[in-house]
């Protein structure tokens, strides 16, 4: 059950800021996830503070330079339906339907899932762990079968959970924030914070800081983007194995590639080698098999999950097929 | 308690409200103008907005199936509990109370939430629609009519839920595919394992609504 | 015929002849409304949100309760401070093992007595202490508040290592609670008459109940007479087990559950938290709601032991099996509760087979105890038996359908003095199923498909199965009451735990009364107003209160036409009871309406009382299944796609058409769980305590995760020896040979034997790797 809590609720985002930066404070925007890390005393404020009335955080709109700007507080379900969204980066479509179930997609926004904290059973359950504070990851000696196989560096082997931060990272999107101090940009792939940086902090947003909108750059031409997630159950799971592929392609050549994956580390996992491998190459059975090969060459699997290596490298083949194909279409 | 004097527009009036603003693709929603430059003036602690202190008892109004329900509660109480446990409305269920079942699916502005994840607090001034507000007077409405005829439950816990989840589609996707119904329904678990006929009441009920 | 006026809701519909007294009815022939597909007759309460689950019960006054439980799995209670949580906000009492209501009161696991406060907690989520507050929040609040000193001692969760000699006793006794053996024939000789022999090791996860529906209740006492409403499956075994507790007469105790939100074995009886909630209400002289939190149910509300299972058999290429050795390994939990009960019942008695030999050890855990899950034993045993057949099948190169054919047995062989079924369902399960699911096309254009040698493989499988009990038998009584107005109300104990059981009821009563179901009123499952009825489970509950049923109503006739005699001064054994009229055989013109017999017009009500009669000496009653699978696997990714299902069921009589094939569609999609994505994760190499409580980390399947196809074939032998009904039991069987079926496509489509379950993406990747590198 929730412990006891404050509930202020602003009209306007200044306030709202103002509100967060005073004291323990926790943005409720969705609240999918914050009530339940309420619930779990992962977050222990006595004051929430909801921004889920801030209309003008929703929506997703068109830049004049022909790139999208959403909303912080547009729901899962608006991103997965957005026609601009579909049309533009299919993969980011295709990553929101695939978060949770659809209730939670109803609710869930956008922020919150770039936000939200990780689904560790050790870290949710009630086990004094390292990121709660504690002094050891329970994870590592434990039961790791979900848990990362790359940029734990040992200490914390936490998956980051979102689906839609690894498209996002692939894309070249920055999130905006505001705070107290004011403005700035962030790129999504910056967003995340690995355990040897800080084994507490999930992002690098300050406190007091809100997400209000994500900008994504304009498609360039030939781009193909898609996003993949393997997971034990069809519906309201978090990924075993995911991928978000952004591949930008000159006819059957792939001139530049992000590839992301989740379900794989404690930040959406930027492969650099799977992307230098497929840079400047065909999609050829060869080099498809190098860019797998490559994506998990530096794998540090656990215990329990040394599956995931050849599901991603299994994963990977697949979408990348899946891309040449396409492209032959 | 009041009646509410939106009770004549749960028709298409609310529907199509709920749908825009879910959709949200209204043209320019994130000011340019309010949100850069960046704010960068002094705030004022005192300009917050409501406030709803964490050890009193606070009024919200919840407009449930078209009535609205005056109620005092404490900020962290879920929607679910102040339905079932205050008001009364215990056709909505609660099976886990952490958003992984769906028994409390109840739609919101027409659309399928759960109100174990949703703060009473949070669901002022929206248009809230449990099971017992699909009833016509002692009528069943055509989803009802659908989980009966085509037997959608057996212990029939999750049923209201899976009911809302059916509704919710309906109200959104007039005549679902197969694929859609099952992605529809994939938000809420069934341990009786009635699924395929909670599939095929899907599929009857839109019928039934298209009459 | 004359036209007659229609009383009321009769519909004239045919009426059995109603038997004479002491005479057993005739089997029915034919029905009118048994076997149809009628809608429940509660339908309309489950689906307008008006049905009152025990969880939605709300009195005037009544507070809200919560436990405290130990989060280790083993720990001595030092010292409980009440002090703070008592002061708190809208707590009304406040209950551990130090307070007087707490002494002398006991709870019983099995035949083991402990104290219903045990300061000794064996399992991480035994109770601590509890409070009762005005809001289910403080509540919660306050019992987070009892500040608690614990021993904390060592422990054993792995049930695989509880018998080594350096881990922790978990009761004084040791660790092994019982070992059973089982043999006939000579199994060393079959083995040496063999053509084959193979031997596997099988395992098979810890599986929870997790109803929809908490455990939990609301007490109230009214004087010395406590009311308890419970999410239950039986009533008296609610009443019977909190009288114990309290030392309250029976008379004193009422237990009342109209509907529950499913239970699947674990909510058979009550819980220490009906207990506590009684004595908090009395304590606090006010009407108390406790519903254990969904985290709370996942460690105390019973599982499903997780297994291992080794076993050797041995065949001849004609498909003779000379002998199965089976040996298996489970936990009860902390405490006795059938570890391995049951698991080794297809070795023993599935197949044809002269020289059987089985072990089980059930070993004590540091965790929840087992209860009852569906079925107890046999899926699991079916996971390894089923796999193990369609094993040999292939060493022999005989169709695994083939190789079951050749085994059915009429007889149980593991009975003593191998008493016969009264029908074995199972040949026609097997050649009726195999041709329905189009097995050997199906064969053939799968190997087509997986010659093109993509990433996706696909498979066919089957499984077959009994089931150990599901005839029913007594104890079991019901009332039928005929009101002066030719209205009529079934009165029976049983609860309806999802499977029909009402509407069911209501159609045998309709039937031998010759009226319509829907005008039956039923009232049920509650002690006070019903006759004693044993819980619903074991897939007896059909075969139990049908035949009752039926008996009562031929009760009522009986009278009607005892009466009647009176009033038309003709011989009782010359009137024929027509549904609403009583007629003279010798001359239709004389004829009565029951309406106007004039001992109903004096009292009232009529009442007609059934008692469930024996079984049939020397023979057995169990039905008999084969499910058969098609499914497709990405051999890249892990990934299980069921394309397809068809469960295939001998269960006797079907009575009901529509609830048959629920029942039929909810067991394969159970067993899907159980095959492919359940699993009770605990920290055993650190804390001991359990991971996944909750259902996003223990994965039930969802809508996605079930074939839109999904077929339900009864096979309907008459079983006239079975009861006077000819059903038999339904509910376990469905869910038996799900996963083995699975297990088996999974086989085919990849080449793999899959021996562990669940077979998530993980481990068929693991698998396939290990292969590929090995």
């Amino acid at each position: 059950m929730l412990p006891k809590f404050s509930y202020i609720r602003p009209d306007k985002l200044d306030q709202a800021v103002a509100q967060i930066q005073a004291g323990n404070a926790a943005i409720h925007a969705g609240g999918t996830d914050l009530l339940g890390c309420l619930r779990e005393r992962i977050i222990k404020s006595e004051k929430i503070v909801s921004i889920s009335g801030l209309e003008k955080l929703r929506g997703v709109r068109e830049t004049v330079e022909g790139g999208l700007r959403i909303g912080a507080l547009t729901t899962i379900t608006g991103m997965a339906e957005d026609p601009l969204v579909r049309k533009k980066y299919p993969g980011l479509a295709m990553a929101a339907s695939e978060v949770a179930s659809p209730q939670l997609r109803n609710q869930g926004t956008l922020g919150g899932n770039l936000c939200q904290k990780p689904r560790c059973w050790y870290y949710r359950g009630e086990f004094h762990c390292l990121r709660k504070g504690g002094n050891q990851c329970y994870a590592i000696e434990g039961e790791n079968q979900f848990h990362a196989i790359f940029g734990h560096d040992n200490i914390c082997v936490i998956t980051h959970p979102s689906d839609t931060a690894p498209v996002l990272s692939a894309l070249g999107a920055k999130v905006q924030v505001i705070g107290p101090g004011g403005g700035r940009n962030i790129a999504v792939a910056d967003l995340h914070v690995p355990p040897r940086d800080d084994v507490r902090a999930e992002t690098v947003l300050d406190q007091g800081e809100i997400i209000t909108h994500v900008d994504i750059p304009p498609p360039p031409a030939g781009l193909y983007t898609s996003y993949r997630k393997v997971r034990a159950r069809r519906s309201w799971d978090f990924a075993l194995a995911g991928a978000a592929l952004a591949l930008v392609m000159d006819g059957d050549r792939v001139v530049r590639a992000s590839i992301v994956f989740s379900g794989a580390a404690p930040v959406p996992w930027r492969s650099r080698e799977a992307e230098q491998a497929l840079a400047g190459n065909t999609l050829s059975d060869d080099t498809i098999d190098k860019v797998c090969r490559a994506a998990t060459a530096g794998a540090k699997p656990l215990r329990e999950n040394r599956y995931k290596v050849p599901m991603f490298r299994g994963m990977l083949e697949e979408e990348l097929r899946k891309a040449r194909l396409q492209e032959k279409a | 308690m009041e009646k509410n004097d939106h009770d004549d527009k749960q028709g298409n009036g609310y529907s199509r409200r709920g749908f825009m603003q879910f959709i949200g693709v209204g043209a320019g929603v994130v000011g340019a103008s309010l949100l850069s430059p960046p704010l960068r003036r002094p705030l004022k602690a005192e300009d917050v907005g409501t406030i709803f202190p964490a050890s009193e008892m606070v009024k919200v109004r919840l407009a449930v199936n078209g009535t609205v329900h005056a109620v005092l509660v404490e900020p962290r109480w879920s929607l679910l509990y102040v339905l079932r446990e205050i008001i009364g409305m215990t056709g909505t269920k609660i099976g886990c109370d952490r958003g992984e079942c769906g028994a409390c699916t109840v739609l919101i502005d027409d659309v399928p939430r759960y109100s174990c994840m949703t703060l009473a607090v949070e669901a002022e001034n929206r248009t809230i629609t449990t099971v017992e507000g699909l009833m016509k007077g002692e009528e069943l409405g055509p989803v009802q009519t659908a989980f009966v005829e085509t037997d959608a439950f057996q212990c029939g816990y999750c049923t209201s839920g899976q009911i809302m989840a059916v509704e919710g589609l309906l109200r959104k996707v007039e005549s679902p595919s197969p694929e859609e119904i099952r992605l529809g329904c994939s938000g809420n678990l069934c341990r009786c394992g009635a699924y395929p006929n909670i599939f095929a009441a899907a599929g009857k009920a839109a019928q039934l609504k298209s009459k | 015929m004359a036209t007659r006026d229609k009383i009321y809701y009769t519909e004239g519909l045919p009426v059995p002849e109603t038997p004479d007294l002491g005479t057993q009815p005739a089997f029915w022939k034919k029905t009118d409304l048994v076997g149809k597909p009628i809608p429940r007759v509660d339908a309309y309460e489950r689906v307008s949100g008006t049905a009152v689950y025990p969880s939605d019960i709300l009195l005037p006054n009544m507070i809200y309760a919560a436990i405290l439980r130990c989060p280790h799995p083993h720990a001595r209670v030092k010292k409980i401070d009440i002090a703070e949580a008592g002061k708190m906000p809208g707590v009304r009492a406040v209950i551990t093992g130090d307070s007087k209501e707490a002494k002398g009161v006991k709870w019983k696991y099995r035949d083991m007595e402990v104290p219903l406060f045990d300061s000794h907690c064996r399992f991480e989520g035994e109770v601590v202490a509890a409070v009762a507050a005005d809001s289910w929040y403080q509540a919660r609040d306050a019992a987070q508040a009892i500040k608690v000193d614990y021993e904390v001692l060592p422990f054993v969760v792995d049930y695989e290592r509880s018998l080594d000699v350096s881990v922790p006793r978990v009761q004084e006794k040791g660790n092994l609670l019982s070992e059973d053996t089982y043999s006939r024939g000579d199994v060393e000789k079959g083995f040496a008459e063999a053509d084959i022999v193979l031997e596997q090791t099988y395992h098979t996860q810890c599986e929870l109940h997790t109803p929809l529906e908490l455990h939990g209740c609301v007490a109230n006492w009214d004087g010395d007479r406590l009311t308890v409403w419970e999410s239950s499956q039986g009533v008296f075994a609610v009443q019977s087990r909190v009288a114990e507790a309290l030392n309250l007469p029976l008379s004193k105790v009422r237990a009342s559950g109209h509907y529950m939100g499913g239970g699947f074995g674990s909510k058979l009886w009550p819980g220490k938290y009906t207990v506590i909630s009684a004595m908090l209400a009395r304590k606090a002289a006010r009407p108390v709601k406790m519903l254990l939190s969904r985290e709370e149910t996942y460690l105390c509300a019973g599982n499903r032991p997780a297994g291992t299972m080794r076993i050797k058999a041995g065949v001849r290429k004609d498909g003779t099996i000379t002998a199965i050795d089976f040996d298996c390994i489970g936990p009860s939990g902390a405490y006795p509760a059938g570890g391995v009960q049951l698991v080794d019942w297809l070795a023993r008695d599935l197949y044809l087979c002269a020289n059987v030999r089985t072990r089980g050890r059930d070993v004590l855990i540091n965790a929840g105890p087992a209860r009852p899950f569906r079925a107890p034993g046999h899926p699991q045993g079916a996971w390894a038996l089923e796999q193990m057949i369609d094993e040999l099948a292939k060493a022999i190169d005989m169709d695994p359908v083939q190789l079951r054919l050749k085994n059915v047995p009429l007889k149980s062989q593991a009975r003593e003095g191998t008493p016969p079924y009264t029908s074995t369902g199972l040949r026609q399960c097997l050649e009726k199923g195999a041709e329905k699911f189009d097995w050997q096309a199906s064969l053939e254009r799968i190997r087509k498909f997986n010659e093109q040698n993509n990433h996706l493989r696909r498979g066919i499988g089957m499984g077959a199965c009994l089931w150990v009990a599901g005839g029913g038998g007594p104890p079991s009584t019901v009332v039928i009451k005929l009101f002066r107005d030719g209205s009529i109300n079934l009165n029976m104990g049983a609860s309806d735990i999802g499977t029909g059981t009402k509407t069911i009821m209501a159609q045998v009563a309709a039937e031998e009364l010759g009226v319509q179901p829907a005008i039956i009123q039923i009232e049920n499952a509650d002690t006070a107003t019903t006759q004693y009825a044993t819980p619903s489970g074991g897939s007896k509950t059909v075969p139990t209160e049908a035949p009752t049923v039926r008996n009562a109503a031929i009760a009522l006739k009986q009278e009607l036409l005892a009466a009647a005699a009176e009033d038309m001064e003709v011989p009782e054994d010359e009137l024929e009871y027509i549904g609403d009229e009583i007629i003279w055989s010798r001359d239709a013109a004389k004829r009565l309406r029951i309406t106007e017999v004039s001992r109903l017009k004096k009292r009232g009500v009529m009442i007609g009382t059934g008692y469930r009669g024996p079984n049939p000496a020397d023979k057995v009653v169990n039905p008999f299944a084969a499910h058969f699978c098609e499914l497709e696997v990405n051999i890249l990714s892990g990934e299980i796609n069921i394309i397809r299902f068809l469960g295939v069921h001998d269960s006797g009589r079907v009575m009901n058409r529509m609830t048959f094939d629920n029942q039929v569609y909810g067991g394969i999609v159970m067993g899907i769980g159980f095959g492919l994505t359940e699993s009770r994760q605990l920290d055993e190499r650190q804390t001991g305590r359990l991971c996944n409580k909750n259902w996003h980390d223990y994965k039930l399947p969802t809508a996605m995760d079930v074939p839109l196809e999904i077929t339900s074939l009864p096979i309907e032998l008459d079983d006239p020896e079975s009861n006077n009904t000819g059903a038999k039991g339904l509910g376990e069987p469905v869910t038996i040979p799900t996963a083995a079926a699975i297990a088996n496509a999974l086989c085919m489509a990849t080449g793999v034997r899959f021996t562990r379950a669940p077979v998530s993406p993980m481990e068929v990747v693991r698998k396939l790797s290990e292969r590929k590198e090995g």
